[in-house]
């Protein structure tokens, strides 16, 4: 067994939960990021979702009896939010369309500070993990020192 | 008795590796809190090493670790690690418990350091035998 495998699956949870930090920060930098409604040349922001899966490694050599263990977790893509922007009357602005609409992107303040919450604590929890893996490993170190 | 593979000792041994695959296993758990469908892992050692304790006292004629009453021999034990599949935690199909994750992950690091010092202490012991009490 591999001594640091353990922090590596932390470590890509800690990335992983980094990453999602950075796109709620990008999310609420850009809530107000107009642009034109219906036109594909100027649009708004969109909300920014990561798609966490899960880190498979094969264990043997692929014939029967191999089997898969859990190696961490990763960011396979960044989703954009397909909802439509909100549109706001507002014909003075430099975005606004014919009929005087702006669109804004489509963020829920109050989605976003609570799934930073989550991030938070869930990058906490990971880092605690990691603190657990790394006095273990110092433990092991001390065997028969005496 | 042999040195270093009497019972104790393999026994000591192999609680390591089980702490160590078992730190690798919640580790796993709590880095995927937040991935859809994600279904957790257990580690299962304690009871086949149980098992594998247990068998001198009361011992069934096998032939094959799998037959009834069977029961690996101690230096060929490994722990297993079990995929909970049935339950359901969250909306979104993952069953991982924070809260029984950190709490076993604790209980794990106190039982690995525990598993550690009772392992150097045989080795003192033997130092202590060796040098004849001098050091």
């Amino acid at each position: 067994m591999r001594m640091f495998s353990s922090f590596a699956i932390s470590a890509s949870a800690l990335t992983a939960e980094r990453l999602r930090l950075d796109l709620i920060s990008s999310n609420i930098a850009n809530m107000n990021t107009a642009g034109r409604p219906d036109d594909p040349a100027n649009p708004p922001y969109r909300r920014k979702i990561p798609v966490f899966a899960q880190v498979l490694e094969m264990v043997g050599d692929g014939s029967a009896g191999s089997r898969y263990k859990g190696a961490g977790v990763k960011v396979v893509r960044v989703m954009e939010d397909d909802n439509p922007p909100r549109l706001v009357y507002d014909p003075a602005h430099p975005q606004a369309d014919e009929r005087g609409y702006v669109a804004y992107p489509n963020i829920n303040m109050v989605n976003e500070m609570v799934n930073m919450i989550t991030a938070t604590r869930s990058y906490e929890a990971n880092v605690t993990a990691l603190n657990a893996a790394k006095d273990i490993a110092l433990k092991a170190l001390e065997i028969g020192r005496g | 008795m042999d040195l270093f593979l009497n019972p104790v000792m393999v026994a000591l041994k192999k609680g390591l590796d089980a702490g160590s695959l078992r730190q690798r296993v919640i580790a796993d758990n709590i880095a995927n809190i937040n991935t859809p469908n994600f279904k957790k892992s257990t580690v299962v050692f304690e009871t086949l090493l149980k098992k594998t304790l247990g068998q001198d006292s009361f011992k069934l004629v096998t032939s094959d670790p799998r037959h009834i009453g069977g029961a690996p021999p101690l230096d060929q034990l490994r722990p297993e690690v079990e995929l909970v599949e049935r339950t359901t935690m969250r909306t979104d199909g993952n069953n991982v418990d924070i809260d029984e994750e950190m709490t076993s992950l604790a209980a794990n690091s106190i039982m690995y350091q525990a598993t550690a010092r009772q392992l150097g202490d045989r080795f003192s012991l033997l130092t202590y035998v060796i040098t004849g009490g001098r050091r």
